[in-house]
């Protein structure tokens, strides 16, 4: 699936959310995710992944596969204050759709289930 | 996994998002009493007017710490945008009337808030929107008050001067 994880830096990172286009990790020690999608893996801190996700639901999905113009079928995803930018096919954005959606899906069910278990544990 | 989100902030971006729309909410009010001093001083209740520029300002007031409570909690405070504001009422009653409904709207508001809070078991928000409860308790007493005038008094002859000039005595000292 991914083959951008042969570094043995990244053994403390944690599976949030996987499709068979992408993955995201998150490493507890750094406090933040990586995104491993479209060919690279880029670092998110919480505020930039929100971003992401953002911008990625922004995207017309519906308006786009309706458009009938010549445009090149690319979208170009640019997030304000963060180090990264991608450059993506219609297909891919879907694609990372997918992978925001259920990668948020797991965070807040961490979240329920930390408060849960260990609120009452301690 | 540890809980980043939670590390970063105290409250779910569900609550988050509910809070930015009351900040949204709270704005809204301030303008449309701000639109009712206006109309009200144009058309002579200057009583009323006054009364309307006390309340914008309160709810100025609401608004801030709606803002402050989600920038202290970690969140992400919007500064909202606000349209739509209505500028011309058909009648002296009319603007009351809608007065009312605004507060009524704002009460719904922060009890969805409440409920969201305590599905989520936030505590910590619940005990905060706790103060609003009570100011929306006198927001809606006062806003009743102010229609039951055009009753008692009604509005022949000299009625609206006089309903004017009691809206500015108009005060909720409840002990409760
Ligand atoms: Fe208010
Ligand atoms: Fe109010």
């Amino acid at each position: 699936m991914v083959t951008t994880l042969i570094d043995p830096q990244t053994s403390t990172w944690v599976d949030v959310f996987s499709t068979k286009q992408g993955a995201v990790y998150q490493s507890d020690a750094e406090r933040c995710w990586y995104v491993d999608f479209a060919g690279k893996v880029a670092k998110f801190d919480y505020r930039c992944l929100l971003k992401l996700k953002k911008a990625v639901y922004n995207v017309d999905i519906e308006a786009k596969l309706l458009e009938t113009s010549k445009d090149p079928d690319v979208e170009i995803i640019f997030i304000c204050a963060c180090d990264h930018t991608y450059i993506l096919t219609l297909m891919q954005i879907i694609a990372l759709k997918e992978l925001m959606e259920g990668t948020f899906v797991m965070l807040q069910l961490n979240s329920i289930l930390q408060d849960r278990l260990y609120r009452i544990a301690v | 996994m540890k809980d980043l989100i939670r590390v970063r902030s105290l409250i779910s971006a569900e609550v988050e998002m509910l809070l930015n729309q009351q900040v949204k909410k709270e704005a809204y009010s301030s303008s449309i009493y701000l639109s009712m001093a206006s109309w009200c001083n144009r058309n002579g209740f200057d009583y009323s007017s006054d009364y309307f520029f006390k309340q914008a300002e309160e709810e100025r007031q609401h608004q801030l710490k709606f803002y402050k409570y989600i920038l202290d909690m970690g969140g992400n405070a919007v500064s909202p945008e606000v349209t739509g504001i209505k500028q011309e009422y058909n009648s002296f009653r009319e603007v009351f009337e809608e007065a009312l409904d605004q507060e009524i709207s704002v009460t719904q508001s922060i009890k969805n808030i409440y409920a969201r809070c305590l599905k989520e078991q936030d505590f910590v928000t619940n005990e905060f929107l706790n103060w609003f409860l009570k100011e929306q308790r006198e927001e809606e007493y006062k806003a009743r008050r102010a229609l039951e005038l055009f009753e008692v008094i009604g509005e022949e002859g000299t009625g609206r001067w006089q309903i004017d000039k009691h809206v500015g005595d108009i005060k909720y000292n409840s002990e409760a």
